[in-house]
């Protein structure tokens, strides 16, 4: 089996935990025995290195195919993008731009393309992104396109302000495709109930968790440590659609009971300036860290180094975040409008908008060690049941319906 | 003959509301949740008393009125006589009514439903004498047969029975310590002569309690003549069959579309139409039977999940660490002499709160999930938690009080003892030999008390006329 795929995020690149998912499912897809064509915006630094990802026994299996186009994701549509078009006589470059919107449709048009050079029995593309050019490939080749719902528009906005050219994409999308999948019943319940998507035509596959043991790390932040401070992290992207901004409100709570508390933000984004403001207001300068962007050891030696991880997302279609740090020894207090909270039952649960909640189940969980203890020993057990593994296998199971539903 | 022990046991906890760190130190209610939620113990009391406890006692009467022969026993925790009388009064009522008729024996238990016994005996002893208090008072009938909370079990607090002068002891028909043997007999306890055990037949129990509305059972839907020809299939290989369940099992875990109330109203004129078939309650079934051979249960066996041991309330650190902290109190508590402080922590001990914590998610998660108010076991226990720390700090608030107090009347003392020479001036007195004689042992004694007398009166600050009225008085007495 054959699979044309459409991405726009693949690990290196460090956007988010949409390339953490889309590699995590295309590795254990190709340990299935499938081969997978991988298409991606090539101005994404991957630098050839995602061949080298795969480079295992199956490595063969996995081709990428880069278009040229700068597409990133989490961008809004109206964004600019620049490049550098040609060089002039002078050899200045001469530098055009391109909105999002547009270059989506670029990725497209390339995405076409391909699908005549290359032979493939199944189309499936993650993310809005890449619907357009998922769409485009089946109307070339006339093969099933499978759609794999990460985020929606109703997600990156909030629920507010829904950008109405990204829910154009989508809808149009969904109509095209033969078959959607969701990270959970969360997102299933949005695309029924928003973009009016019939409920048989979506399957849900969780995404997983790597449940190889981590590498310990020395601890970070030490020197906060050794006062007796307690570290609370915030590891995401600073958008309206993470709820930071409730998170800080509820550290504020926290702080008034223990001011022995240090919450770090780790990860940058359009509401970065925003929280700091909220945080100076709220006379937290001296509680609250802002770490910028983590990845890879810096961001595990964290996860290690905290007491407990907060993912307060107003909107979550799924959430890695409290996987992550599970498997880093940490507990995690999550928001219950996530697609995580379905499938993790080893963590603690609040709504989103119940500030005083949020702060509570943080005190209770610095005064209470054993609570977070037992969470951390019951949810190593609980992830080793949410691997890549399962998810890669129901997407085949989803693959060979489709391909006998056509065939037969 | 074949005899019947129905019994159902009859509780509701008070149930710890959202109680959060914030409230340590500021909000000394628990219990007193208000939401539209399941942590309101009123609007729970009341739901369920209209679900089953009204409609079943209504069909229980009748059955009683109907079949002079019916007869079956009750357990009370008192957590749930206390609401009862507090939020439906009607429903303590017909259960009186019941009892009333002569043939509803009622069970020793403990007051508030806990686990007290494997933690602290003196702790246990003084809750079952508070509830064979409260049943005497509210039914006239000194409970004669012990059931524990939760059915739990061991060799000793069999032993503790026969002392305490029970007749009978209930546990579970478990086959890890009855091996080949039936549950359908007496057995009695290794080193008691007297007290006998009633085991739980938890198949047939079961099949009502569990898996009566369960439509995957091979059994379903189960019809009381069906019922009724497995119980009397058993006759010539039984002496009495045991059926011990939740009260709620009618109305509550069993919704009345299932047809429970139905099966129960038809089920004692079936099981009675074969006359070698009849209804006794625990201390007749005591009386009619022998014991038939030992049992020996040196681990702790209750009627609970499948393992049938204490795990699902004491299975995972955060029961463990809550439990702890909960008995931890004992000493501490009962030395501020607090009624509402020990009471408070009583409540605490009702063994609910640890079962909500219960973290087995598989196999028995579903039936913890129903009976749980809460979204998830860590909230029950940062609820707990947070209401424990707040009786702490009361409980260490109150202790330092009474220590401050203590030292107040101790620092008092030593003033008036130091003024004594001041307050009773030496007379000088010329004692004759005579005198010297006649002044015995009461003499002496009066002297002292009426010392001890002025040190106390100095703190009350009546000292004078206090003293001057003794001293008059002595001199009369004298």
């Amino acid at each position: 089996m054959k699979v044309l795929t459409f991405g726009w995020d693949f690990p290196p690149s460090r956007n988010g935990g949409l390339g953490v998912a889309c590699f995590g499912l295309t590795r254990e897809l190709t340990h299935e025995g499938v081969e997978v064509i991988f298409v991606l915006p090539r101005k994404q630094n991957i630098v050839g290195q995602s061949r080298f990802v795969f480079a295992d026994k199956t490595s063969s299996k996995v081709t990428v195919r880069e278009i040229d186009s700068s597409l990133t994701p989490y961008q809004a549509t109206s964004n600019k993008l620049e490049y550098i078009d040609s060089y002039d006589t002078e050899g200045l470059p001469i530098i055009k731009s391109r909105t999002v919107l547009e270059e989506v449709h670029f990725f497209a048009h390339q995405a076409s393309v391909i699908a005549t050079q290359e032979e493939f029995d199944i189309i499936h593309a993650h993310d809005w992104t890449s619907f357009l050019a998922g769409v485009a490939a089946k109307t070339i080749s006339g093969k099933p396109l499978i759609l794999h719902v990460h985020a929606t528009s109703f997600d990156q906005a909030a629920g507010t302000n829904v950008d109405p050219s990204i829910f154009k994409i989508e809808c149009e999308s969904f109509a095209a495709a033969d078959k959607i999948v969701t990270v959970s019943q969360y997102t299933k319940d949005i695309i029924t109930n928003r973009h009016g998507v019939p409920a048989a035509k979506v399957e849900v596959v969780h995404n997983g968790c790597d449940t190889y043991a981590p590498v310990r790390h020395e601890p970070t932040l030490s020197g906060l440590k050794q006062q007796g401070k307690k570290v609370i992290l915030y590891h995401g992207r600073i958008t309206i659609q993470k709820g930071v901004d409730y998170f800080i409100k509820a550290a504020r709570r926290v702080v008034d009971v223990d001011p022995n508390v240090v919450f770090v933000i780790s990860g940058w984004g359009d509401m970065t300036t925003q929280i700091i403001n909220q945080v100076g207001e709220s006379a937290l300068s001296s509680n609250v860290i802002f770490a910028g962007s983590l990845w890879e050891e810096e961001r595990d030696r964290m996860y290690q180094s905290a007491d407990l991880v907060v993912m307060p997302s107003v909107s979550e279609p799924f959430g890695l975040v409290p996987l992550e740090a599970l498997q880093q020894g940490t507990a995690s207090l999550i928001s219950r409008q996530s697609g995580v909270a379905e499938v993790l039952s080893n963590v603690l649960k609040v709504d989103f908008w119940d500030v005083d909640e949020m702060a509570n189940k943080i005190l209770a969980a610095m005064r209470y060690p054993v609570l977070t203890n037992q969470i951390v020993n019951e949810g190593k057990r609980e992830i080793q049941k949410l691997s890549w593994k399962d998810a890669a296998k129901k997407v085949v199971d989803l693959y060979k319906n489709l391909l006998n539903y056509l065939t037969t | 003959m074949l005899s019947i022990c129905p019994y159902f046991h009859v509780h509701q906890p008070f149930r710890i509301k959202k109680y959060r760190v914030f409230d340590i130190g500021n909000d000394n209610e628990y219990f007193n949740d208000n939401s539209e939620t399941d942590l309101n113990n009123r609007r729970i009391i009341e739901k369920v008393a209209n679900k089953s406890y009204r409609p079943t006692n209504k069909i229980l009467q009748e059955l009683l009125d109907n079949h002079p022969d019916f007869r079956f026993a009750l357990s009370f925790s008192g957590t749930v006589l206390d609401q009862f009388e507090a939020y439906t009064p009607d429903v303590l009522e017909s259960f009186q009514k019941l009892v009333a008729s002569g043939r509803v024996e009622i069970l020793a238990d403990t007051y508030h439903h806990s686990l007290a016994f494997f933690y602290s005996v003196p702790e246990f002893e003084k809750q079952v004498k508070k509830h064979q208090k409260r049943i005497e008072q509210l039914f006239g009938q000194t409970p004669k047969v012990f059931r524990n909370t939760e059915l739990s079990y061991r060799n000793d607090l069999a032993k503790w029975c026969e002392d305490h002068g029970y007749l009978g002891i209930m546990a579970e028909g478990w086959e890890k310590y009855l091996g080949w043997r039936s549950p359908n007999f007496l057995y009695y306890p290794p080193g008691c002569s007297k007290i006998k055990v009633l085991l739980k037949n938890y198949k047939l129990s079961d099949d009502v309690a569990f898996r009566f509305s369960n439509q995957a059972w091979e059994s379903w839907p189960l019809s009381a003549e069906t019922y009724t020809s497995w119980i009397h299939s058993h006759h010539g290989d039984a002496e009495t069959i045991n059926l011990f369940m939740d009260y709620e099992t009618f109305g509550e875990h069993q919704w009345e579309d299932t047809g429970i109330f139905n099966f129960l109203r038809a089920l004692p004129s079936l099981l009675t139409s074969r006359s070698d078939t009849s209804f006794k309650t625990p201390s007749e079934t005591i009386k009619s039977y022998n014991t038939v051979g030992e049992i020996d249960v040196p681990d702790i066996l209750t009627w609970a999940d499948t393992d049938r041991d204490l795990t699902a309330w004491t299975g995972n650190d955060i029961q463990r660490d809550a439990i702890k902290a909960i008995y931890n109190l004992e000493s501490k508590v009962l030395q501020t002499k607090n009624k509402e402080l020990i009471e408070t922590w009583r409540k605490l001990q009702t063994s609910d709160h640890f079962y909500y914590m219960c973290t087995k998610w598989s196999a028995d998660g579903d039936v913890h999930a129903y009976f749980s108010p809460y979204q998830s076991p860590y909230d029950a226990y940062i609820a707990f938690m947070n209401a424990l720390s707040d009786l702490q700090l009361r409980v260490s608030y109150s202790l330092e009080v009474q220590t401050k107090r203590a030292k107040e009347r101790a620092l008092k003392k030593a003033k008036v003892v130091e003024r004594l020479p001041e307050i009773i001036p030496k007379v000088p007195f010329i004692a004759t030999e005579n005198f010297k004689q006649k002044k015995t042992g009461w003499v002496t004694r009066w002297v002292s008390r009426l010392r001890s007398l002025i040190v106390w009166g100095s703190e009350n600050k009546f000292i004078s006329p206090f003293y001057a009225k003794k001293n008059i008085d002595n001199k009369k007495n004298s």
